[in-house]
């Protein structure tokens, strides 16, 4: 069963590339510049860039460290991300008020991979979880047998956090400083940065706690599914309260 | 006469109740003489983890009751001697299908995993434990059934792959650790599946580091063989505070990894996994360590479930080898129907002189008037007779027995002629 779901996801995967390279194969669906720019402004651009990022994180995973399962998760999700940036067209929402610079395409890039490493993190504590639950039940079937081993997934879960929390500090950190030394200054919501520092706070939390507490196995797994959990929430609630904000995701 | 088997098996009984059942091997002569006592002329007992099998010869009819009384006394415990029955456990299977029986185990096609070799060697250890007791027909039984598992594991595919538990123990831990090599290792106990299944993580790059035994210089024996270090077992449960992968397999009558023992040490190992293979019947570490955070117990019904998925490539093999078993189990059959024609002819051949004698003896006291001379011819003239009336039979009773068929004969004489019954003229 777990075979045919892991060509499931493969057939994803392949969808998924599909559709990121639509642009270039001259299809109508988004334009050409939106994806050759990897800090295209707007949901759509970003959202495929993240699912690019996923995608060359799930191999890197592959190769590495052998935990194929894990494109059980990521395939699926980038192929989502990808059709959801085609509904929201992929071509750029808004130009930057200061123009595009290395600040701005690096801030993108850099929390465009953060949040890949994130999802990642996610998606290993989640495999963890599962393959946890299998073993502790004494399970032998296709979760046992085609799930990567604990070890491996907690080591994946922690270089995915250790990575991706950083990666999405400077992200934000060169935001800051792109927006006041080419856009005039902060021009912030109260609320945004309220619930971004609450994120970025659990996000250091968890990273914390595996780094310093030496937290391992399933309680660093549940911490890093709070995590993600946290900035998926915050995101999703923020874009329902103030729809049409200016901000590349 | 006949052969019989008596027993319980994992088809048959779980592993609660099958680890009562289970002889030390100090305790099979004491258990077989109580019943062969009940009448037998031999007796093999086989236990392991899997089974508990009385081989009796000639049983009589109160050797079947013998067993399962004695069987019920181990369900039951001491001071309730009796109150349950094993029988609801148990199977029973006699001559043919008795030595088919017995042949498929050896082979491994009885067994939890199938194909697993471990079982010949513990065929091959019943055998030698209980050979002051197992007389010639059972000698030959079990001499025959290693030939026998060890020409299906050569003629078959039956026994290839990574099917047996102290396999399934490397794949499990390989589960939770991924590569093994680097892992350290604790060996409680110094039985032979602990030894084997040790060998199997040292060969994927595990280092034994410690071995601990109620006795210290069998640990410290084991100890030199892997390159560890001996401890007694009280010194043993501080160490699964830092050990990645514990071998339990002590001859404990009960739990002696227990919650109490071990959880202050594992409460310390942060969020590491600790694997725990409890490869002992009566298991040796109490189900509630395998409730611990991190922790992942498994005893070898877990570990045999893991082997038997190897089993399922191996089920192609089984008419391969079920057709050696059944040419084997002809090939004995046609040897114990040959032992059994020699005593059974002499005692025919005696029943009818005696006849003969008997009628012989009538005539002369009506022929008093006869000479000597003539008594003698006709005393020859009765012989004779018999050996005339009796060499077809003879000759084809052993023709019989030569083709495998003399048993059925020999029954179909002993009906006839009540033999066996001491109901002749």
């Amino acid at each position: 069963m777990l075979v045919y779901l892991h060509l499931a996801a493969l057939g994803l995967y392949g969808l998924s590339a599909a559709l990121a390279l639509a642009p270039f194969a001259g299809f109508p669906v988004a334009s050409r510049r939106s994806t050759l720019w990897v800090a295209g402004v707007g949901a759509g651009p970003a959202l495929s860039v993240l699912a690019w990022c996923l995608v060359l994180l799930q191999i890197g995973s592959e190769l590495l460290l052998r935990a194929a399962a894990v494109a059980l998760f990521t395939a699926p999700l980038a192929g989502g991300l990808v059709g959801l940036a085609l509904l929201l067209g992929l071509a750029p929402g808004a130009q930057p008020s200061a123009g595009r610079n290395m600040w701005f395409i690096l801030h993108v890039t850099l929390s465009v991979l953060g949040l890949a490493l994130l999802a990642l993190a996610f998606i290993s504590a989640a495999l963890y979880l599962l393959q946890f639950r299998e073993l502790k039940a004494k399970r032998f079937g296709q979760v046992f047998q085609l799930f990567p081993p604990l070890e491996r997934l907690d080591r994946l879960n922690h270089v995915a956090l250790v990575a991706g929390f950083p990666a999405l500090t400077v992200g934000v950190l060169l935001a800051v400083g792109y927006a006041v030394r080419y856009a005039g200054g902060m021009h912030v919501d109260p609320a945004q940065l309220v619930w971004g520092s609450f994120t970025w706070g659990v996000l250091g939390w968890t990273v914390w706690v595996r780094v310093a507490r030496h937290w391992a196995g399933r309680r660093a797994a549940f911490a890093s599914i709070v995590g993600f959990a946290a900035v998926v929430l915050v995101y999703v609630a923020l874009k329902l309260a103030q729809p049409g904000t200016e901000r590349f995701l | 006469m006949s052969i019989a088997v008596l027993g319980v098996n994992h088809r048959t009984a779980p592993l609660e109740v099958r680890e009562r059942f289970a002889h030390a091997l100090h305790e099979v002569p004491g258990a077989l003489a109580r019943v062969l006592e009940a009448g037998a002329a031999g007796g093999v007992l086989l236990s392991t983890c899997n089974r508990t099998e009385f081989y009796l010869a000639e049983p009589q009819e109160a050797v079947p009751e013998a067993v399962w009384t004695l069987l019920g006394e181990r369900l039951s415990g001491r001071g309730d001697r009796g109150e349950r029955s094993a029988q609801p456990y148990g199977y029973a299977e006699r001559d043919r299908d008795a030595v088919r029986h017995l042949y498929r185990v050896s082979a491994g096609l009885d067994s939890m995993v199938l194909g697993e070799s471990q079982i010949q060697g513990q065929v091959r250890e019943a055998w030698e434990t209980s050979r002051p007791q197992a007389g010639p027909v059972l000698h030959r039984l079990f001499q025959s059934a290693l030939l026998v598992g060890a020409r299906v594991r050569t003629e078959t595919k039956l026994g290839t792959g990574t099917a047996s538990v102290p396999s399934a123990a490397v794949a499990v831990a390989s589960k939770i650790f991924g590569e093994l090599a680097g892992r350290s290792a604790l060996i409680l106990g110094a039985g032979d599946m602990a030894e084997l299944a040790a060998s199997c993580l040292v060969a994927e790059g595990a280092r034994v580091t410690l071995v601990a035994n109620r006795t210290y210089e069998r640990a410290r024996a084991i100890a030199e063989q892997l390159g560890a270090r001996a401890l007694t077992l009280d010194e043993a449960w501080s160490h699964f505070a830092d050990t990645d992968i514990a071998l339990c397999s002590t001859a404990a009558p009960h739990a002696v990894v227990t919650w109490e023992r071990v959880a202050p040490a594992i409460a310390g190992r942060g969020g590491r996994p600790l694997c725990i293979l409890d490869l002992a019947v009566p298991r040796d570490v109490e189900p509630a360590v395998g409730q611990l955070e991190n922790v992942f117990l498994y005893d070898v019904d877990d570990l045999q479930a893991v082997a038997g998925q190897a089993a399922a490539q191996r089920r192609g093999e089984i008419p391969a080898a079920e057709h050696i078993v059944n040419e084997e189990v002809e090939r004995f059959w046609a040897w114990y129907g040959g032992l059994a024609v020699v005593p059974a002819l002499k005692e025919f051949r005696e029943r009818l002189d005696a006849v003969r004698a008997v009628e012989v003896d009538r005539a002369l006291r009506r022929f008093k008037h006869l000479p000597p001379e003539d008594r003698e011819q006709l005393d020859q003239f009765s012989k004779a007779l018999l050996n005339k009336f009796l060499h077809e039979p003879t000759v084809a009773l052993k023709a019989a027995a030569d083709r495998g068929r003399g048993y059925a004969l020999l029954e179909a004489l002993k009906e006839l002629f009540g033999l066996e019954r001491g109901d002749g003229p």
